[in-house]
């Protein structure tokens, strides 16, 4: 019998598994749903915990991400993944989140299109609430039937407070925080992060 | 009292050496985050960011390890006093600009404020204390008895 790693380190107890993982970065599993752009086995992973509703979240989603997805998700080097973290003072962000976690269930091609869609009109709905409006313009009139009834859906809560836990579990505090791992390192950065940097470092790491 | 200059002298360099390299070793644990902290200060050129987040850290760890040998203390900590200085400098500068950016001292989240300015200040004590100890001694020997 083969006994691969991730195996053994479920077979562990939690101090034990994390000793027995180092110096990899995360026992975390990652799901293929979640992931926006790139390969699971890229060389340096990705971890975002945004709000549709904070502006940081925007610029670092409008500025760097979407130069990532463009750029270096399509060649491998990069495995970008989202998670949702509606602040509690921010009103219409879980409805918002709840529709891109309902995006993210169509496709990668939908999920980021309705991302790309609520970051660019943030100030518009945020003032009204009128996300549907926005996700209307982002995919076709099939798909936007299926992300209205999948958001009526109660596991699309649940998937919203999976992350919302996650997000606990790794203290974050505020958004956007995103956990860079690579080179069995996992780097925390609170706030944004220019893309010329990121890209440097995603190339010195990937060389 | 020569007992409790060595106390004091001991201690202002465990705290010294301590503060270092932990902070040294969270800076290698995260080039990047380092990095990123070093960009949002918008004082560096973009070309010193990563050859700066690469050396610095290790600047930081043989600082922490001479001060704990002890090797020629009075210069290592005037080293360590022109260091803090300047990243205290550093830190307010990006604060009265109005920058909103990471104190980058021991990771990431701790944004620069009054206390972070004042926690870096508290830090330059230790040093200077090691710096001026002998000068401290004489002082203290030519006060009167009571």
């Amino acid at each position: 019998m083969r006994i691969t790693r991730r195996k053994l380190l479920r077979s562990l107890p939690g101090p034990f598994a994390a000793a027995a993982l180092w110096p990899f970065a995360s026992a975390q599993e990652i799901k293929t749903e979640q992931i926006l752009g790139g390969k699971p086995d890229a060389p340096v992973r990705i971890e975002v915990f945004s709000d549709f509703q904070c502006p940081a979240c925007r610029s670092l989603y409008l500025d760097t991400m979407k130069q990532v997805l463009r750029d270096d998700c399509p060649e491998d080097k990069v495995c970008l993944i989202y998670h949702e973290f509606p602040l509690k003072n921010h009103q219409f962000s879980r409805l918002a989140a709840r529709y891109s976690l309902a995006a993210q269930r169509l496709g990668r091609r939908q999920w980021q299109a309705v991302m790309e869609s609520l970051y660019t009109s943030q100030s518009q709905w945020s003032i009204d609430g009128n996300i549907d409006v926005i996700v209307a313009k982002a995919i076709s009139v099939e798909d936007l039937q299926k992300v209205r009834k999948l958001i009526a859906e109660a596991s699309i809560n649940d998937a919203v407070n999976l992350d919302l836990t996650l997000g606990n579990q790794k203290e974050i505090t505020s958004t956007p925080t995103m956990f860079i791992y690579a080179g069995g390192k996992e780097q925390k950065i609170v706030g944004g992060l220019e893309y010329s940097l990121l890209k440097e470092y995603i190339d010195r790491v990937v060389k | 009292m020569a007992v409790a200059y060595k106390i004091l002298h001991w201690f202002c360099r465990i705290i010294l050496a301590g503060i270092f390299l932990y902070s040294g070793y969270v800076k290698i644990k995260a080039p990047l985050e380092f990095a990123s902290s070093l960009s949002a200060y918008q004082l560096f050129p973009a070309k010193l960011i990563f050859p700066i987040a690469d050396y610095f850290p290790w600047v930081e760890i043989l600082l922490g390890i001479v001060l704990l040998i002890g090797w020629k203390i009075r210069f290592v900590a005037l080293a360590a006093a022109g260091l803090l200085s300047f990243f205290l400098c550093i830190l307010a500068v990006t604060y009265f600009r109005g920058i909103e950016a990471d104190c980058g001292c021991f990771g990431s989240g701790d944004r620069i404020s009054p206390f972070t300015l004042a926690r870096d200040f508290m830090m330059l004590l230790p040093a200077l204390f090691l710096i001026f100890e002998p000068q401290l001694r004489m002082w203290r020997q030519t006060q009167p008895q009571t």
